[in-house]
């Protein structure tokens, strides 16, 4: 053995480096998704425990804390990846909690054909003057039956300030028979209402 | 209590036709008394929805042809509608069953009297409300709607027309529940304590994912779906299923807690009433295709502070035990049993102080009334209550917290979520309005 070369000695492990934060331990704890954001993503027949995390978390959350809920959902119902599946349980869980600053982002789902419902979903239960408006906005935007579950949720909600442009509905030789026949019904449940 | 399995509902549903057979005989009056309401006219039935609940119908409806004439059958299935048309056709020996894929014809057919909806429980509101607004009576399956706010628009459709509504909640007309919810209610067993509900647990399972599979070719999947949010088709959330998913129906909550529950409100005195909170902690699947509650867990609370609870029975069939000082009784479809032999002797004491309106076939109890335009023993008034118990229980378990409830409002005690729960909008084109 050269004594006067001796043997490199093994590379000294690096040391390894322990926070102080006990938070920062659990970083490579997994690949957890995120549930708020999964939940949008959401297909149908797919394992849906992350969306039964939101879902939990709606439910528990104190009318105080409600507000932030409605922010994270209204986050979700923004993401880009959102599916069909994905727009119904945000929908169904807004339904719970969601306000007037909802109204602006569901608007526009409620005048496209394909995604009124949903949206009438939550918005049928948003108490105020902001849903009924968004409502009345979107008569004109939706066609066939789409229109008539609108005509519908109007009728539900009661919202007499529809009562012209229902009656106009009724009349509309241009309009098919189910819609014409949905303004029938929503007119004589708000005059039901008036009563 | 050793109890042997409780009569299935066709079985119960058979003896009833035997009762019927016997009881229903012709009258021939001459053709000057045959109005509209004759004894001696036909009543003319239509049956939406051709699946296992439909099946009890059967035998009562065509045991009786001198009475009554099944003319038409409708579901969204045409295997089943078709079935169900062969099986009136061969009883009457004719032809002549018309079928629909659609109730709307069925209920605008202007020589049907009355309706018996047999549909998943999300169709139960619409389906009724359409027939009483065209002039029908409706026999409308157990739980009566599946929101309380279908509940309230089918009772007021019902009193707006002035039709005969029956809830197919025919434990209204066994004798065995009329005694017990008569004893209790004359304080037989002094002051109550409590009721126990047990109710089976769900029947079928699934796993955690699903995966959609081409709709039959015989199936209107569309139109099975109705107001209920759209999913795509898989077999095993199809048919006798929806029950176990919460866009339809809420378990067995609605299928079987409507009979249990229903027996306790009349016990109590309740039919046109209710509790007044609900607490609840029940069990619900995290994943897959089933979404109601695999293990029921809640109480009702009523004014004089009695409570009713109700919870999943893992074996054995469902029960009720009202339980008072001088002990309990327990009642199921087939057996009665007491805590003291002399309580079930003192039950058939003659001239007790309340006495409730006794009925011994529910099919015989809904066609007299739409005969004499009296309000039948299970009167879709007292259904919704029941049912609203139901649905107070589901979504005392849904929020997991203690709910007070007003009865004479229909309405939670700020709960705004809780209120929210109470409806929910229907998809296009259908509508409570």
């Amino acid at each position: 053995m050269n004594v006067d070369n001796p043997p490199a000695a093994p590379a000294a492990k690096p040391k390894k480096v322990v926070s102080a934060n006990p938070a920062d331990r659990y970083s490579n704890a997994g690949n957890t998704p995120e549930p708020w954001d999964e939940c949008a993503r959401l297909e149908y027949g797919a394992d849906r425990s992350f969306a039964w995390s939101v879902r939990e978390q709606v439910i528990a959350t104190p009318p105080e804390g409600r507000e932030r809920v409605e922010e994270k959902l209204l986050n979700a119902l923004a993401s880009s990846g959102r599916t069909d599946a994905g727009l119904a349980f945000i929908c169904q869980m807004l339904a719970m909690v969601a306000s007037a600053k909802s109204v602006p982002a569901l608007a526009p789902l409620l005048r496209a054909d394909k995604t009124a419902y949903s949206a009438r979903y939550t918005l049928e239960r948003i108490a105020g003057p902001e849903a009924d408006t968004a409502f009345r906005d979107a008569l004109g935007a939706l066609t066939g039956t789409a229109k008539a579950g609108l005509i519908g949720s109007i009728g539900v909600r009661g919202d007499t300030a529809a009562t012209s442009a229902l009656t106009a509905l009724k009349d509309a030789s241009a309009e098919p028979a189910i819609v014409r026949e949905a303004a029938t019904r929503a007119l004589e449940r708000l005059s039901h209402s008036k009563a | 209590m050793n109890s042997p399995l409780p009569l299935t509902r066709r079985q119960f549903l058979q003896h009833s036709a035997v009762t019927t057979a016997v009881v229903a005989a012709p009258l021939i009056l001459p053709s000057g008394l045959r109005g509209q309401n004759a004894p001696s006219k036909k009543i003319t039935v239509g049956i939406v929805g051709c699946g296992n609940i439909a099946d009890g119908h059967y035998g009562p409806l065509l045991g009786s042809p001198e009475t009554i004439r099944v003319l038409a059958v409708c579901d969204v299935d045409r295997a089943r509608r078709d079935s169900a048309a062969a099986r009136v056709n061969k009883e009457y020996g004719n032809a002549d069953c018309k079928t629909y894929g659609d109730f709307r014809e069925l209920n605008r057919r202007t020589d049907i009297d009355v309706v018996f909806i047999c549909t998943p429980d999300h169709w139960h509101a619409l389906v009724a409300i359409d027939a009483m607004r065209n002039g029908k009576d409706v026999y409308v399956e157990k739980p009566l709607t599946l929101t309380i706010a279908e509940g309230r628009a089918l009772v007021d459709t019902a009193r707006k027309y002035n039709r005969v509504a029956q809830h197919g909640t025919q434990h209204r007309s066994m004798k065995r529940f009329h005694d017990v919810a008569e004893f209790v209610r004359n304080n037989g067993l002094g002051k109550l304590e409590r009721i126990d509900c047990f109710i089976p647990p769900n029947n079928r399972h699934c796993g955690a994912t699903w995966q959609p599979e081409p709709v039959p070719a015989n199936l209107d999947w569309e139109m099975w779906l109705g107001p209920a949010p759209w999913r795509p088709y898989n077999s095993k959330g199809c048919h006798y299923n929806f029950r176990f998913i919460s866009e339809s129906a809420y378990g067995q909550v609605t299928n079987w807690g409507a009979h249990y529950l229903d027996i306790g409100q009349w016990a109590l005195g309740m039919d046109d009433s209710g509790p007044v909170s609900v607490e609840g902690h029940g069990e619900f699947p995290s994943s897959g295709l089933f979404t109601n509650c695999t293990n029921v867990n809640f109480t009702v609370r009523y004014a004089n502070g009695v409570p009713m609870h109700c919870r999943t029975r893992f074996e054995g069939g469902g029960t009720a035990r009202f339980v008072g000082e001088r002990g309990w009784l327990d009642i199921a479809r087939d057996k009665m049993s007491a805590s003291d032999n002399n309580l079930l002797r003192e039950m058939q004491a003659p001239n007790k102080k309340v006495q409730l309106e006794l009925s011994n076939n529910h099919h015989d109890n809904f066609f007299a009334c739409v005969r004499s335009r009296q309000r039948p023993i299970a009167d879709v008034g007292l259904g919704h209550r029941t049912t609203t118990v139901c649905n107070l229980g589901q979504i005392g378990m849904v929020l997991g917290r203690k709910l007070q409830w007003d009865p004479v409002n229909e309405a939670f005690v700020n709960d705004d979520v809780a209120n929210r729960l109470r409806t929910r909008a229907m998809r296009s084109p259908w509508s409570l309005a």
